[in-house]
């Protein structure tokens, strides 16, 4: 049963295609399994359908179609030589991802802190935004942090809690500026989360002050 | 080019995709591409594009619709919405391009993965939603329709909009909210 979801203004930027790469592909895990969220989104895509349809149309330049006609043309001609994708390196690291990540490079997992390992996400044609997965042990308890962006981290196998509740498989929790948080794992089992910052601090940066008072800095 | 020719149904864009799909029919993808091709320029250039980009991307969209014209399933989602995505995704697309990643498209396009069969009660949903959100957008208070469409095209989350306006950044957000929460009211009041 999921309890948290995203909230409609990242619903509404996910269908208005605003939301930043990093987010954009959390949420896309969450709405892979969520149907309330997929029909959400559902419905603010048809906002866009909507509003397509209905706007003042602007003429395009003498012979677009010809130009367009003769790009399917050529398509049609070198139709089944499309170049192969390229494939991201993928570790194996002992979960079955969801399928929208089936395109992602996922790292090796790394040490970070007593109980704590990452895993670096990269997307295709995109090495900047900031996704990680997160592998924390059972009844670890995370040091307190703010967040200078938003903050998407979506639950893949166990659970955590914070203040605001509890965060299980399938969860999403957006954590904004104003979120002040110490999450931690419950006993039950170890934590696995797919999580990303909006903007482009580097990914030590979140790293630092996620991890730095285990360090007692 | 010529004139716009009036409104093209839900149904007959349908109609026309799925010709597409089935006989690569070229008569019905130029019936498509002079309806939806300037209204996508249109749609572009708003969502901050300049006219030469706008045009080029509504060419490249147009093109997709082509090829990807066997992915449309009437059954998840109309026409018009189902076009608007995909012009979503090449927009997404040419940021990237340019260096200014505003988000990632094609390969997270639930569109192009391969789904389970559609229910008959999700099928009819999906059918009936650009029309009940279109309803929905009518029934918004017009300062809140107004916030919601500006806010869709990326006008409304920039903060000299709200200098422009003249009210704070967090007004403007406090009414995309209150605008959404709206929609979601109307929304789940016509199902």
């Amino acid at each position: 049963m999921i309890k948290h979801h995203p909230s409609d203004e990242t619903l509404f930027r996910y269908a208005n295609g605003s939301l930043e790469p990093g987010p954009r592909i959390v949420v896309a895990v969450h709405v892979g399994g969520c149907e309330a969220c997929f029909s959400r989104i559902g419905e603010y895509e048809a906002v866009g359908g909507s509003l397509l349809h209905d706007i003042e149309p602007e003429a395009l330049e003498t012979g677009a179609l010809d130009r367009v006609m003769a790009m399917i043309d050529a398509d049609e001609a070198g139709r089944g030589a499309a170049a192969p994708k390229q494939r991201l390196p993928r570790a194996d690291i002992g979960i079955r991802l969801p399928q929208v990540l089936d395109d992602c490079g996922i790292g090796p997992w790394r040490w970070i802190g007593p109980g704590v390992r990452w895993s670096r996400v990269t997307l295709p044609g995109d090495d900047s935004a900031n996704v990680m997965l997160l592998k924390v042990v059972a009844g670890r308890r995370l040091p307190e942090h703010t967040h200078v962006g938003a903050e998407y981290t979506h639950v893949l196998k166990g659970s955590f809690s914070d203040a605001r509740g509890r965060y299980g498989p399938g969860d999403l929790d957006e954590a904004d500026d104003e979120v002040q948080h110490q999450p931690i794992v419950d006993r039950e089992g170890e934590c696995i989360c797919i999580a990303a910052v909006e903007g482009r601090t580097k990914l030590r940066g979140f790293f630092g002050r996620l991890i730095q008072p285990l360090f007692g800095g | 080019m010529r004139k716009d020719q009036g409104v093209l149904s839900a149904q007959e864009a349908s109609r026309l995709l799925a010709a597409v799909a089935a006989r690569r029919d070229r008569a019905a993808f130029a019936v498509l591409f002079a309806f939806y091709a300037p209204r996508l320029k249109a749609f572009l250039k708003r969502s901050g594009m300049t006219a030469s980009v706008a045009e080029d991307v509504a060419q490249e969209t147009m093109l997709l619709v082509w090829k990807k014209a066997s992915y449309f399933d009437p059954a998840r989602a109309g026409a018009s919405t189902w076009i608007f995505t995909i012009a979503r995704n090449a927009r997404i697309d040419r940021l990237r391009r340019d260096g200014r990643p505003a988000a990632i498209a094609e390969a997270f396009d639930p569109s192009d993965q391969p789904e389970e069969p559609v229910s008959g009660e999700q099928a009819m949903i999906a059918a009936e939603r650009e029309e009940r959100v279109r309803t929905a957008i009518a029934l918004l208070p017009p300062e809140q329709a107004d916030i919601l469409k500006k806010s869709f095209f990326g006008e409304e989350t920039q903060s000299e909009i709200a200098d422009a306006v003249g009210i704070p950044l967090g007004t403007v957000k406090s009414r995309v909210r209150l605008a959404l929460g709206r929609l979601r009211q109307i929304l789940d009041d016509l199902k």
